[in-house]
């Protein structure tokens, strides 16, 4: 880890570092995979093409500039793609070394490269704005002696490149699918381009849900013209007019302060990696460069971000009411860090012309990978950084969930597994005796048994009956789940039932399909999240705390406003928290968001940040319409089923990281599902019988 | 006085889980039953306007989670309650018995200006269910509770086939306005709500 922050820091510091050394930047412009191999591609590479005086824009005035060389250069057959700045020769003295290392683009190679846009305009500077394959953007290199043209044959020359329909000034490298025009129009800003309707966000989720694409890009066209109708109204200063160009610039201008600050943050604290929470030091940290690659995103992830809360408001009512700022300066420039999601794991192997069974055996086979010849997960961390990063495809969950839940040790081999599957099944049947001997003359008496069966029993019957599992008269499943919930309050009898408690179990046992192994995986996952279900209700107003202090660390204006509204008890989240969201989306974006949360990749309280990310995109609205505690719940209520996911959780991750240490410290210790403290009395008992 | 008048009337339905507080909300709002009702996690609440003499008024409905240990949030969403509605199970004695839990939690965590006088409606749900065959709490002994506590209005209802559910909420509402205006005019001793007024499925005089 030191050795590691030590690299880092040289590159930061030496602004030639990226230059001579591929491995910088290389890495700084880390593809997804993270794993692309650091090419030696001088050594014989040929010399393309070179450029001189390339620049990019730093900040907003155009006097602040880095100047560079671009270059194309081709080894293999495969054309990459550079930019070196000069060495010591900013234009202006604000401007330090660590802006101009910042931006170096060393050899990415065209095969990452999804689409380059052009702009050519009559007066002003020509542009290229480069979009890799990952969705990422670099900030846009001024020709500043003309010359895009020719860059563009050149690369023509070398690289298939079309046209895209949909914009004459956008040219698609290597492209098959639509997904690019996606990208490419996403990077436009509605506030400053007129955007065509049909035109499309950036794709939702790593195209695991073809479906629900289309049904986005269906809607764009609607919610573009809302959002140039009211979204952008409020934003001081805005003038048409302007130029792409200039609002481009401000836009990764302020980027770019924020990536510096925060990374300048990070470096002067301890280790080098002070802001991200010590409690998960034993994990990968978010590397340097790798942040930086993120900054160029923003444009899509702006605009995405637009639309859903635009989408999600429905409303297209200008507020006259003057919202203060979110005090994260940037607002949602702020909000661009969190990178884009991969296909689920195990994605790839999924192939349509082959049998379900197949299918299940390849994706456990892209599982197997991860394991040892023993079956024990190599890298734990690596596993939880991919599924954080994008889910599971379902027939890998099976296999993957116990371990995220708990149930399995990472380290264990198939052989204990297997083992302590058996143990467990025993165990299982042996607690579910200890109901099913109570015979109706005990039952009579049994009050306490009674209630609580009669509670479960009415509750399994309406939980998720319209999902096809679980659907239909006398459904086996439901028959599970009740004969496991009840084995449940026997095996915690503490605890007992408590409603929300079926609607965890539900996708538990829809992945697991064994009665035993969803129990034990329940029981997993009530160790950390038992204390929502308290008589007590403890572990849920800590929650709502730790809740209001985020809200207090990352927007205080709208914790004032709630402040002021009497809203700070935060109960309008409380369905959120008790279930996880399970109410807020449709099934399989459920399971897909628990995942995620359940890696504890980058907080155990990740749901936390999610729904300060839900509440941020919100604020404008809340505050905006002056919501009072009844409005605001109703309105939280009735965003159920209009969240979208994959941007939230992007959002979730940026608001996470920027926390940092002072997020992780609002949370009191002890907070679920962090695991219990101490093993004292772990479920009070009061006067409530059930 | 109609700067003084009132136009929201807030409704707060109580009572054990699956009583069919989601349902009886549904019914007289939407007009809607369904057999897919998910247990009521928080509390979420619907409008309705209804209209008495020539005023206009929105009915704000809350429906809650049933389950006692979820009383504890009553605070937040019991406040400025005009009327509490009662609901239990004509099938299910625990429901009925339940009843003064949850009029002793309302008036604690709501805590009224004026508890002795608060408006309650009883409603007995589920007449509907094996033709009355597997009920257990007879209309007498409700009555006879509704008696006890100050003559709370009684209905009788079947949210599934809609029976009784307008009348209920018609009381409901009037209920709270009277409620409502008391509590505008500071004259909470004025009105007497004692009469006795409670006849099944007459609706209430008040």
């Amino acid at each position: 880890m030191s050795m590691e922050a030590t690299e880092l820091q040289d590159l930061s510091d030496d602004a030639d570092y990226a230059a001579s050394q591929q491995q910088g930047s290389a890495s700084m412009m880390r593809s997804d995979s993270g794993k692309r191999s650091l090419q030696s591609e001088h050594e014989d590479a040929v010399l393309i093409y070179l450029k001189d005086n390339v620049a990019i824009h730093p900040t907003q005035f155009a006097s602040e500039r880095i100047s560079g060389r671009l270059k194309l250069t081709k080894q293999d057959s495969v054309l990459f793609l550079s930019w070196i700045p000069y060495k010591g020769q900013t234009s202006n003295a604000k401007l330090s070394e660590k802006d101009r290392s910042l931006y170096t683009i060393t050899a990415v190679p065209f095969t990452e490269v999804r689409s380059i846009r052009r702009h050519t305009p009559a007066l002003g500077w020509q542009y290229v704005i480069v979009v890799l394959s990952s969705g990422l953007a670099f900030p846009p290199l001024y020709f500043y002696n003309g010359g895009v043209r020719e860059f563009l044959a050149m690369v023509k020359q070398h690289v298939f490149l079309a046209r895209s329909s949909e914009d004459q000034n956008v040219f698609i490298v290597n492209d098959f699918q639509s997904p690019l025009q996606r990208t490419l129009s996403s990077l436009e800003l509605p506030s400053s381009l007129p955007v065509a309707s049909g035109q499309s966000v950036y794709p939702l989720d790593g195209g695991s849900s073809s479906e629900n694409q289309r049904r986005t890009s269906s809607d764009v066209g609607n919610r573009v013209s809302s959002v140039s109708q009211s979204g952008f109204r409020k934003q001081k200063s805005h003038d048409p007019t302007r130029d792409l160009s200039i609002h481009l610039l401000e836009k990764f201008s302020l980027v770019t302060k924020f990536a510096r600050d925060t990374t300048t943050q990070l470096f002067s604290e301890n280790n080098g990696f002070g802001s991200i929470d010590k409690r998960w030091n034993n994990q990968p940290v978010h590397s340097y460069p790798e942040k930086l690659s993120n900054i160029a995103e923003e444009k899509h992830h702006e605009i995405r971000h637009s639309y859903s809360e635009n989408d999600l408001l429905k409303d297209d009512e200008i507020s006259y009411i003057d919202v203060p700022a979110d005090p994260l300066e940037f607002d949602k420039l702020s909000l661009m860090w969190g990178k884009p999601r991969q296909p689920p794991m195990g994605h790839k192997e999924r192939r349509n012309d082959i049998s379900p069974s197949i299918k299940c055996r390849i994706s456990t086979e892209y599982f197997t990978a991860l394991l040892d010849s023993e079956g024990r997960v190599v890298e734990s961390k690596a596993l939880r950084e991919r599924v954080f990063y994008g889910g599971i495809e379902h027939q890998l969950r099976r296999e993957v969930w116990p371990f995220l839940l708990g149930y399995y040790a990472y380290d264990s081999t198939y052989a204990e597994r297997e083992y302590l599957r058996s143990v467990k099944r025993m165990e299982y049947a042996t607690l579910k005796q200890q109901w099913q001997s109570i015979s109706p003359e005990q039952a009579k008496r049994f009050t306490k048994y009674r209630e609580r069966k009669g509670l479960i029993d009415k509750d399994v019957v309406r939980t998720d009956r319209a999902f096809e599992y679980y659907e239909g008269d006398d459904n086996l499943h439901v028959n599970s789940m009740r004969d496991i919930l009840l084995t449940y309050s026997f095996y915690n009898f503490d605890l007992g039932y408590c409603q929300g408690m079926s609607d965890y179990l539900s996708p538990i046992l829809f992945v697991m399909e064994d009665e035993s192994e969803s129990f034990w995986c329940f029981v997993a996952l009530m160790e950390r999240l038992g204390p929502n279900f308290n008589r007590d209700q403890n572990g849920m107003h800590t929650q709502l705390f730790a809740l209001s202090k985020l809200v207090e660390l990352l927007d205080s204006p709208l914790h004032n406003y709630f402040k002021e509204n009497d809203c700070l008890n935060y109960f309008f989240c409380f369905r959120w928290i008790l279930i996880q969201f399970k109410r807020e989306f449709e099934y399989e974006k459920t399971m897909q968001l628990w995942e995620v949360m359940w890696t504890h990749y980058l907080s155990e309280h990740f749901h936390l940040y999610v729904c300060v990310a839900v509440l941020k995109r919100c604020r404008s609205k809340i505050m905006g319409e002056q919501m009072d505690f009844d409005t605001l719940l109703k309105f939280i209520n009735e965003l159920s089923g209009h969240i979208d996911l994959d941007s939230t959780v992007r959002d979730a991750e940026a608001l996470c990281i920027e926390a940092g240490e002072n997020g992780a410290a609002s949370i009191p210790p002890g907070t679920p599902p962090s695991l219990p403290l101490d093993d004292g009395t772990l479920y009070p008992q009061e006067d409530d019988v059930l | 006085m109609p700067s003084r008048r009132r136009t929201l009337l807030k409704v707060i339905i109580l009572g054990d889980s699956g009583v069919g507080k989601t349902s009886l909300m549904n019914q007289y709002v939407n007009k809607k039953f369904s057999n897919q009702y998910k247990a009521t996690i928080g509390a979420d609440f619907l409008t309705k306007e209804v209209q008495f003499e020539d005023r206009l008024f929105t009915l704000q409905i809350w429906d809650t989670a049933g389950q006692e240990r979820f009383q504890s949030l009553g605070v937040a969403f019991y406040r400025g309650a005009d009327c509490c509605v009662l609901v239990y199970d004509v099938n299910s004695m625990k429901s009925f018995e339940n009843l003064n839990n949850w009029r002793e939690e309302f008036l604690i965590q709501a805590s009224p200006s004026d508890p002795e006088n608060f408006p309650f409606v009883l409603i007995g749900n589920k007449v509907d269910v094996d033709d009355g065959n597997s009920r257990v709490v007879s209309e007498k002994k409700a009555k006879a509770w509704c008696a006890s506590k100050g003559n709370i209005p009684y209905f009788e209802t079947s949210a599934k086939v809609g029976t009784n559910v307008e009348e209920a909420f018609q009381c409901i509402a009037k209920d709270a306005l009277k409620s409502g205006e008391e509590e505008e005019l500071y004259l909470p001793d004025t009105i007497d709500v004692g009469t006795s007024n409670q006849q099944r499925s007459t609706g209430c005089e008040c």
